[in-house]
């Protein structure tokens, strides 16, 4: 089965945003890692994954996303997280998640965090 | 004479919608090895679901709607149909990439059953069961690359479900069993 995720990034002065359309699962690896890799040539030092509401996100997924966070504190990056859904921001501090990027309810509010 | 013991959670099993404690299952089933043979119901009725899904990730999201439509059924609430529809998901991906090891020749048989403001789902596969449980994943250590990513399907289901149970055989292999009670206790 073929994952249907999309990402499109967006900067915002030295803050990138992944912006992930659809789920994430194990499927979405290369799209994922494809995409984080692009931030490093963008030499983004700010980095917002923008998860939809109704993403579907199983262990997979959380999986990519903890290795996405290991690559940010290896590149001495910073990263946030915005527009989860309740459901998963309980699954995320579950995981620990949340020890490593901060979940904000809307970019500009993350953007806004990662300032200080 | 049998020598399995009951668990503690066998202690509260179902059997015609009701709980059950184990003496009564054992009279019922004639052991406790019987008793854990038939974790899968054998019978259909408004409060049992069946559901046999291909050994292929990504069908475990018919589970997921299925749970969702019979939980709504019992007015589970919102925050509750999204710990059954990730606790039935990790375990179906468990039974696939784990007990069936990808055997595309395999299945995966899922029941739902409400019973006393309750969901139990039993999820099972054609494996050899579960040798051994990991410990619960430790992010500090994933993410310095000292420990791979994996174990996160079990330790949410752990955490999620109100009882859990590993390794019940069931015909031709083994299942989990859960529990969701409607209001978190």
């Amino acid at each position: 089965m073929k994952e249907n995720t999309d990402i499109k990034l967006q900067q915002m002065g030295n803050a990138t945003i992944m912006d992930i359309r659809g789920d994430i699962t194990s499927y979405s690896e290369s799209i994922l890692k494809a995409a984080f890799r692009q931030t490093l040539n963008q030499d983004a030092r700010k980095i917002i994954l923008k998860i939809e509401k109704f993403a579907y996100i199983n262990s997979g997924g959380i999986a990519l996303i903890i290795q996405i966070l290991y690559q940010v504190k290896e590149n001495k990056q910073i990263a946030a997280i915005a527009g989860l859904s309740e459901h998963f921001k309980k699954i995320f501090d579950m995981v620990g998640i949340t020890k490593f990027a901060k979940i904000y309810d809307t970019v500009e509010e993350a953007l806004e965090g990662l300032k200080g | 004479m049998d020598q399995i013991k009951p668990t503690n959670l066998e202690k509260n099993l179902y059997f015609n919608n009701k709980l059950q404690t184990t003496d009564t299952l054992i009279k019922l089933y004639g052991s406790i090895r019987v008793m854990r043979e038939k974790a899968m119901p054998t019978h259909l009725n408004e409060r049992i679901i069946k559901l046999s899904l291909p050994n292929v990730i990504g069908y475990e999201r018919i589970a997921m709607a299925s749970l969702a439509s019979f939980a709504k059924m019992y007015d589970f609430a919102p925050d509750r149909i999204e710990d059954l529809k990730t606790v039935v998901a990790e375990a179906a991906i468990n039974a696939m990439e784990h007990g069936n090891q990808g055997r595309p020749d395999a299945q995966v048989n899922i029941a739902f059953q409400y019973c006393d403001d309750a969901i139990q789902i039993i999820v099972a596969d054609q494996g050899e069961g579960i040798k051994k449980v990991l410990p619960d994943p430790d992010i500090e250590r994933i993410v310095s690359e000292i420990d791979p990513p994996v174990g996160f399907g079990l330790y949410l289901i752990r955490q999620l479900a109100n009882e859990v149970e590993f390794n019940l055989e069931v015909d031709q292999g083994h299942c989990l069993r859960m529990v969701i009670k409607k209001v978190q206790a």
